[in-house]
Formats: structure tokens, C-alpha cells, sequence
């Protein structure tokens, strides 16, 4: 209660739905503390789902930066257990090519090993057997425990235990003020963005997790927090290529890490400053594109003829200093702010930095700094205790189900781990195919719209992968769209919906549309310009 | 092998080009891939709709004159009338039934409920005349039950708009549900396939006629006819009230029917139709084609006096993209592109994109251009041309068609 008596009964207030924000309300309400989620879009609409995907070994950082090193290695372990159904043991291997310099890989395996990371030099010509789509000339290779992870499910997994805790989650809810008492933080100022209904919460803390937003968050609440928003800008091919990351075994640079997850794989990152007004549009320009194909093709030269699905970019949320125009030699590591000490401003507090890697940890130095500051004596035990979806095997649907093809259930177990015991199945309407490139059902879409706070078409891909696959969403958003229009029953928002995703797409596919790209565009533009007839002003 | 035209392409253009010459006693052969635009045919054939200015185009005829100098139309000049008449009786006389005049725009049912501006609707669908012949009618809209490729919800939405009354129901029959049980089958022409024996028609038809005794007309997809008209006649005669089909989703099943109609009709008049295969190489000599090697016919030359080339755009594989430039990869004509890929695309979707307008060059008679120079006897017809917009201006059908009938022509003419 603040001091003027006004209170929603919150403890605490956690501003972004990021793996951070999704992870720090996990670990609060596991802790007993009552939760309040807001993220101004969706769920992993920013950094957390526009980078790699990749669950670092920590090997990358073991040269330059040895604490992050450690620090992922260690969660990169505790992700495999509470969160299997996130991520896929793939391995990685670390290649030297000809132009590299061969000596740096021992330097590299020692640092590994110093960081508790298990880096082992193998024969190239085995590491070809291993991975036989690697670029042919390697004069070196290690091997090291990478992985992929998905972290659109890895967020919603965390905001979905949150919620089993008493977490309560607003999204498409934009904090535009601080309330403050004196110097105090004593709640936040929230916009519905959809009814633009303005509403005030009230906690005796507020965390801000808004990643690079947290920067104009803490100003709010009348704190400066340098950050240096960093781009970087990835490309996702049409199908695996490798199915053992492959890395660069040098200073890391761009366009060095190619990483196969799901049906896909994608090469990155370029790196480059921006500035704050560009944040909230990331483009990929034509010569990133070039450049990440450039370095790609010498890590798998398959790459050069591979089809590239789109393009996209997601900005770090490195914390700044002043002497490194490009970023890349910031710290990734963890920064914790308490306000109070830091600021003189009581009951607000900033966790940023870090990485996709490390975010239950953050979650977990953030929420001990809550349990202190509101009297709270109970231990963090995200290390251990699973995730939904990577629960008992035995809780895996069992009874009637109308799909009778193992490769949809699998898909749908893959995505959703016993909690796809709650996607219908039961009749053929359920098991029909939305989404045929990714295998995606109708009960699996009706799953997201009611329990898994969908709002639109972009959510329900993040959700779902509806429209990730080859065809970008060709025929399966039409179709997405009419059971968005049946599910909140508005056929305008429904179509609105529908342009803007087509539009959404655009934007990943244009920066790379020559080849199959191109033309799987122009077929898409026959469909919804010419055939169904939709224009400019559908666009809202 | 020889002929007297060899036609690359299978589409409505080439279509189009080996009907009229054919039929004029030119012997031709078309070379086809395989599928081509028309199958995801809205039904409807655009003659022009829009200018590059965006303003609305009411009668194409008059209106193409104010297009820009490098637009096909613009090479058919004062013909374009007469053209457009021929396309539409060619097109009848084959057996595609359309209904539309060059003089003035109808429009057209989208697969979402909207109405656009079109020239020839197939005799499937509805030409309105204009946006308010829905106002006050009482509408069935009828779904086949699992079918997610046809928008009831859009539909009804859309006429309700424009003063309809609507109510929408679904049904079922054992020879679809049984598609339903492959989550893949639910598809346009799977389900037209399903209803094509007339028992099963007939079973459906009964179930709507006894559902929609409250509707002035009843609504259906598109999902009827996949080789011939007769189940068209037959549900319409039996439902005894105003039928309005609606496209649905890709494959659309009057454009696959439209296909093999003009296919049939060009192989009876005596062409040669080679589906499944595509050029390889070609033979160049004293700035002509002597000879082309298609994958099927090895080493065995193709030769023929002229050639066309209606290969499409870059769906079809006509026009082939690469990171810096845009080729024509059969002859390596001259293709106008941007040299810039940044001014290859528009960042907003729905927005004019730049790369729709680029495309073979060639001179006043349509001759493919290559190093500058016009070759002698390889015309270009149809969306492998430059100059244009087909979904901006909407005119892609007009196009196809239209420089098809003036290549056709010029053949015969010498």
C-alpha cells in the first residue's frame, strides 16, 4: 500500500513482455508476490524475438568477456531441464577458416575451459562428417554445447506460469506516466492501446524490463539510464541447412553465427548504431543483406543458393559508454539498477543488459532485489522447477483425436508440451490444417485466440509459427483471419488484421525479395491485390 | 520438328496467340511448364482500371489513351477496341462463356465480399453493374462445412455494407467429409472434383434448396465445374432462385476450367500442346532464331519460322530476379529493370512495387529486343512485357490477351 492508501493489492509492477519482464513475473509470483505484467504489443515482440534464437554455450564470449561466458554456460544448462520443449540440443561447432588465424583457437579453448565450458578441438574432416553442409576448407574446428531455442515459446512459457501463479498480464497496455509521491515510484500510468482508455495501477515497486524502451521508461521516473541501442539485423532461410550451429572461431565479428531451429536457419547479426527514433521500425538495408550473405556463404557455401525467407533486425539493449562507436565490445552483461541507492528514487527499479541467454537470471537478481526491498524471505527456484510444457511426459494428450498424422502431433507437442493436451482435437474441423508449411490446426489456433492472449494475426505467428513457414503465409492468413473474425467476432478488425500482416511480411521479405522470394511475392500480391481485390486504406 | 510458330508458354497469352493463329490455318506448337496464372483466375478478366495516376478507369477503351508511352496498349494504339472485341469473341467461341463490354467497366465479387472494376466476368459469377444491386436482398450464404478457403464471415460482412440481408449456413456431405479427413484435401478443386458426380450434386442442391426457401439468392463458392459447365446449368436449374458464386482462395476452379478449354479448343483446331516441358537453349543466327532445344526433345531442334515468347512474369519464371539485375532466361532478351535494387520495391505491401513494371523490351511491333536490336522473328506477348502494372492499372488480362491477338496478326501479316 502507498502512501496514500491507494492500492490494486500488487506488490509488484513489471513493465515489458520480454523473456526478462515474462521471466522476473515468473519468478515474483512463484516467490508469493502478487504480479502485475504490462507490455505495451505483444509478448517477445521485441530484442527477445529478433535475434538469433540461439542457446549460447557462452563460448563467444569466453575471449573477450569471461563473466558472460560463465554465465551462460550455466544457464545455457538449467534451460535444457526447465524448458526442453524451448530448445533443441544441436550442438556447435567453432570453424577456422584458411583467411583465420589458426593460433586463436587455443586461446579460445582454454578460455572456454576457464568459463566452465566444454570446448573440445576436433579433427576437421570429422567435423565435416559432423556437419557436412560446413564450408569444406576449415583448417580447425571445436566443438562446444550451442543449441537453439525458441523464444517466442520460451516467453510464453513463462508469462503462462506466471499466470498459474496469480500473474496478472496486460498486453497492448502502454505505460506513459510514473505516478510518483515525492521522489517515489508509487505506480504507473497505463493506455489500453486498443480502446485508448487510460488507467492508473499502484505498487510499492515497479520494475522496468522494457529492454531498449527501458531507456525512455526510467526516464519517466526521472532516472537516466545511458543505453546504446545496437543493431542488429539477422536473415532466415527456407530450410535447415546445418543442423549443427556453426560458428567463426575468431574475435566475434559479423555475420559469424549460423544457427539452425525449427524448419529453419538463419545467419547474423551485422552490428550498428542507431538512434532511438529508428527503435521502434527496424529496417534491414540492402547492404546488410550483402554483407550477411557475403560472411554466410564462407560458414556453409550451400547458403549462396539457398532460398531466404525474410530479413529482419532487433535492437540490443546494451548500456552504453562513450568510447565504442560499433557496440560490439560493451559488456553483455548483466546490469541491475536500483534506483533508490542509485537515483534517490524509492520503489522503482531497472534490470537491463544481458542477454536472451541469461534472462531467467536476471529475473532472478531482479526479483531478490524485490523480495528485499518488500520484506520477502523465499528462495528463487526457477533454476529447477520446469516450465509449462516441458512437464511429466505422462500429462501428453491421450484419448480420441481426429489427427491421424504423427508428423501434426508431433509439431504440436514439439510447440506446446503437455499443454497440447488443451488444443482441441476431438473432430475434424479441429484437426484441419490453417497453416500447412508449419502444420499449425485449427483447434491449435483456437488454443491461442482463448487461452494465450492473442490479438491480432502477428501475435497468433508468435504463438503458433501461422504463416512462418516457406510460403510466408500465402493462403494459411486468409484463413487465420477468418477465425480471428469468428473469434472476437468483428469482421473489420479481422481484415485490418489481415493487411497488416501481409504487410508485416512485406517488410521482412522486400530487403531480400530476387529469386523465389520474389516471385512467392508476386503471386502473394496477385492473391490479395488482384484476385481479393485489397488495397492501401485497408491498411490501419 | 517444325512449324510454322512456336509458342513459349501455355498461358492466356500463348493460349490466346495459338487459338487465332491456328484457327487462321498457321500451324503452331505451344510449349508449357505447366500450370499458369489462371489458375488462381478471379474469374474475371481486367481490361484496364485504373490509370498511373490512380485515378478510376470507367471505359478502358477511351481511357488507355492517357497511359504512358512504354504501356503495350500503347503499341496497339487505335486497335485496342477492335482487340478487345476479338479477345471477348475468341474467348466465347472456345467455350469460355464471359460476359462485358471494352466500353465500360462491370464489377466483379472478390473472394473477400468487396466489389472491383472488370471488363469479361465468367458466366459463373455476377457482373454488377454497379454497387447498390444488393441493396434490400435477402442473402443464403452457403458454405461447404471445414471449406476455410471461402470467408462467409467477410462475405456477409461486405453485402450487409451494401444493404443485404444475410444468413450463413454450412453443409455437409459423406464425399466431403471424407476430404476432411486429410487436413489438406479442403481445397477448391479437391471439393469441385468431390461434387462432380451428379448424384452427389444433386444430394447437396437438395440440402440447400431446402435450407434457403427465405432467400431471394442463394451465395455459394466457386467449387462447381472443374472441366465443363454442365454442373453450373444443372445446380442453377435446380435451386430455381438467383445463384451468385463467389471466388475462392487459390486454385480457382473456373480459371484451372478456363485453361483446359482453351487448351482443348487450340488442340482441336490442330495445335500442338507440349505440357511439361520448357526451352533449354536456343540457336541464334544473323540476328533470328533458327532453332530451339526443349528439355524433353534433347538435341531434336524445334524450328519454325516465328517464335513467341509468353513465358510470364516472374511466377511463371518468364522474368528471373537475381540480387542485381533481371533477366529473361530463354533467349536473354533485354529487360527494363531499375539498376538500383532499393527502387525495386515499395516498403508498404499494397503500394505500387517497381519491380512489377519491368519486363522484356521490344519494338513498335512487339519483337523482343536482345543487345538492343529487335530479333527478327521472336515476338513477346503477355506479362513478360515491360511498361506496365497489371494489379495497379489492372490490366494484366487485357495485356496478355490483347498483345497476343496484335502478335498473332503481325505473324500473318509477314
Amino acid at each position: 500500500m502507498s502512501a496514500n492508501g491507494k492500492s490494486d493489492g500488487y506488490d509488484v509492477i513489471i513493465i515489458g513482455g520480454g523473456a526478462t519482464g515474462a521471466g522476473t513475473a515468473r519468478d515474483c509470483s512463484l516467490r508469493g508476490l502478487r504480479v502485475l505484467l504490462i507490455e505495451r504489443f505483444d509478448f517477445a515482440a521485441g530484442a527477445t524475438g529478433r535475434n538469433h534464437g540461439l542457446l549460447h554455450s557462452g563460448a563467444r564470449y569466453a575471449v573477450t568477456d569471461k563473466e558472460s561466458a560463465s554465465e551462460c554456460i550455466k544457464e545455457n544448462m538449467i534451460l535444457r531441464r526447465i524448458a526442453k520443449h524451448c530448445v533443441e540440443e544441436n550442438d556447435g561447432l567453432f570453424i577456422t577458416l584458411p583467411e583465420d588465424d589458426l593460433g586463436y583457437q587455443a586461446t579460445f579453448v582454454k578460455s572456454c575451459q576457464a568459463a566452465g565450458i566444454d570446448a573440445e578441438i576436433i579433427d576437421p574432416e570429422l567435423a565435416k562428417r559432423m556437419e557436412p553442409s560446413v564450408n569444406p576448407s576449415i583448417i580447425g574446428a571445436v566443438k562446444v554445447p550451442d543449441g537453439s531455442v525458441d523464444p517466442f515459446r520460451l516467453t510464453l512459457a513463462n508469462v503462462l506460469d506466471a499466470k498459474a501463479h496469480g500473474a496478472k498480464v496486460l498486453v497492448y497496455h502502454e505505460v506513459t506516466a510514473m505516478i510518483k509521491e515525492g521522489d517515489r515510484v508509487v505506480g504507473v500510468t497505463v493506455v489500453d492501446r486498443k480502446t485508448k482508455a487510460s488507467h492508473n495501477y499502484y505498487a510499492p515497486l515497479t520494475i522496468n524490463a522494457g529492454g531498449i524502451w527501458g531507456h525512455g521508461i526510467a526516464a519517466m521516473a526521472g532516472a537516466k539510464v545511458d543505453m546504446y541501442p545496437a543493431k542488429g539485423s539477422l536473415l532466415i532461410f527456407g530450410h535447415r541447412v546445418n543442423n549443427i550451429v556453426l560458428n567463426r572461431c575468431r574475435k566475434p565479428a559479423n555475420a559469424d553465427i549460423l544457427v539452425p531451429g525449427d524448419t529453419i536457419c538463419l545467419i547474423g547479426t551485422t552490428s550498428s548504431h542507431v538512434g532511438f527514433d529508428e527503435v521502434d521500425d527496424m529496417r534491414v538495408t540492402p547492404d546488410e543483406v550483402d554483407l550477411l550473405l557475403s560472411e554466410g556463404e564462407k560458414l556453409a557455401p550451400a547458403l549462396a543458393t539457398t532460398r531466404i525467407l525474410r530479413a529482419y533486425a532487433g535492437v540490443r539493449p546494451l548500456v552504453a559508454s562513450d568510447d565504442d562507436p560499433t557496440g560490439r565490445n560493451i559488456s553483455r552483461g548483466i546490469v541491475l539498477l536500483d534506483h533508490e541507492k542509485r537515483d534517490g528514487i524509492p520503489g522503482f527499479v531497472t534490470i537491463t543488459g544481458g542477454k536472451l541467454m541469461t534472462y531467467r537470471l536476471m529475473a532472478e537478481w531482479a526479483t531478490d532485489l524485490a523480495c528485499k526491498k518488500l520484506g520477502v524471505d523465499k528462495p528463487c527456484v526457477t533454476m529447477t522447477e520446469p516450465l509449462p510444457g516441458s512437464r511429466d511426459e505422462d500429462e501428453m494428450p491421450k484419448g480420441k483425436s481426429f489427427i491421424v498424422k504423427n508428423p501434426i502431433r508431433k509439431s504440436l507437442e514439439g510447440r506446446h508440451g503437455e499443454l497440447s493436451s488443451k488444443i482441441p482435437s476431438g473432430n475434424e474441423y479441429d484437426a484441419s490444417l490453417v497453416c500447412e508449411c508449419e502444420d499449425v490446426t485449427v483447434g491449435e489456433v483456437k488454443y491461442a485466440l482463448s487461452e494465450l492472449d492473442v490479438n491480432n494475426m502477428v501475435d497468433l505467428r508468435r504463438r503458433t509459427r501461422v504463416g512462418m513457414g516457406t510460403c510466408q503465409g500465402e493462403l494459411c492468413a486468409c484463413r487465420a483471419a477468418g477465425m480471428l473474425a469468428e473469434a472476437h467476432d468483428c469482421t473489420k478488425k479481422a481484415k485490418d488484421n489481415l493487411a497488416n500482416f501481409l504487410n508485416e511480411r512485406w517488410k521482412g521479405v522486400y530487403p531480400i525479395a530476387w529469386g523465389d522470394a520474389l516471385r512467392e511475392n508476386e503471386y502473394a500480391e496477385w492473391v490479395y491485390s488482384g484476385v481479393c481485390g485489397m488495397k492501401q486504406n485497408d491498411l490501419r | 520438328m517444325k512449324f510454322d510458330v512456336v509458342i513459349i508458354g501455355g498461358g492466356l497469352a500463348g493460349l490466346t496467340c495459338g487459338i487465332r493463329l491456328q484457327k487462321n490455318g498457321v500451324k503452331c506448337a505451344v510449349i508449357s511448364a505447366g500450370q499458369s496464372a489462371l489458375h488462381f483466375s478471379s474469374g474475371s478478366f481486367d481490361l484496364l482500371n485504373k490509370l498511373p495516376d490512380g485515378s478510376d478507369v470507367d471505359c478502358p477503351v477511351e481511357a488507355a489513351g492517357k497511359l504512358d508511352a512504354l504501356h503495350p496498349y500503347k503499341k496497339i494504339g487505335e486497335l485496342l477496341g477492335f482487340y478487345a472485341d476479338e479477345a471477348k469473341s475468341q474467348l466465347i467461341g472456345c467455350g469460355v462463356d464471359v460476359v462485358g463490354e471494352a466500353g465500360a467497366n462491370t464489377y466483379r465479387i472478390t473472394p473477400m465480399g468487396t466489389l472491383r472494376p472488370t471488363w469479361l466476368t465468367m458466366s459463373d459469377f455476377t457482373a454488377f453493374p454497379d454497387g447498390n444491386s444488393l441493396s434490400g436482398k435477402k442473402l443464403l450464404i452457403v458454405n461447404i462445412a471445414g471449406f476455410l478457403d471461402f470467408n462467409t464471415k467477410f462475405i456477409a460482412d461486405s453485402f450487409e455494407s451494401r444493404g443485404a440481408e444475410c444468413r450463413i449456413v454450412a453443409v455437409s456431405l459423406p464425399e466431403t467429409e471424407r476430404l476432411r479427413l486429410s487436413p489438406t484435401e479442403m481445397r477448391a478443386p479437391n471439393i469441385a472434383r468431390a461434387l462432380e458426380p451428379e448424384t452427389v450434386l444433386a444430394a447437396l442442391l437438395s440440402e440447400i434448396k431446402s435450407r434457403s426457401e427465405w432467400a431471394d439468392c442463394v451465395v455459394l463458392p466457386a467449387v462447381f465445374g472443374l472441366s465443363d459447365l454442365a454442373p453450373l446449368d444443372y445446380m442453377r436449374s435446380v435451386i430455381g432462385k438467383k445463384v451468385c458464386l463467389v471466388p475462392t482462395m487459390p486454385p480457382s476452379v473456373p480459371g484451372i476450367r478456363t485453361q483446359l478449354v482453351l487448351r482443348r479448343a487450340f488442340e482441336r483446331m490442330g495445335g500442338v500442346f507440349m505440357l511439361g516441358d520448357s526451352v533449354a537453349k536456343a540457336d541464334l543466327k544473323n540476328g533470328e532464331i533458327a532453332a530451339i532445344y526443349t528439355e524433353n526433345h534433347g538435341d531434336y531442334g524445334i524450328k519454325a519460322h516465328c517464335y513467341v515468347l509468353a513465358t510470364g512474369s516472374y511466377f511463371s519464371k518468364g522474368l528471373v530476379a537475381r540480387p542485381d539485375s533481371v533477366v529473361e532466361p530463354v533467349f536473354g532478351c533485354d529487360v527494363d529493370y531499375e539498376k538500383k535494387r532499393a527502387d525495386w520495391y515499395d516498403s508498404s505491401f499494397f503500394a505500387r512495387q517497381g519491380y512489377m513494371r519491368f519486363g522484356v523490351v521490344t519494338d513498335d511491333c512487339f519483337r523482343a529486343v536482345k543487345n538492343g536490336k529487335a530479333l527478327a522473328n521472336l515476338y513477346a506477348a503477355g506479362s513478360v512485357l515491360c511498361g506496365f502494372d497489371a494489379l495497379q492499372q489492372g490490366c494484366g488480362a487485357g495485356v496478355s490477351m490483347l498483345s497476343a491477338l496484335y502478335v498473332a496478326d503481325k505473324i500473318m501479316k509477314g
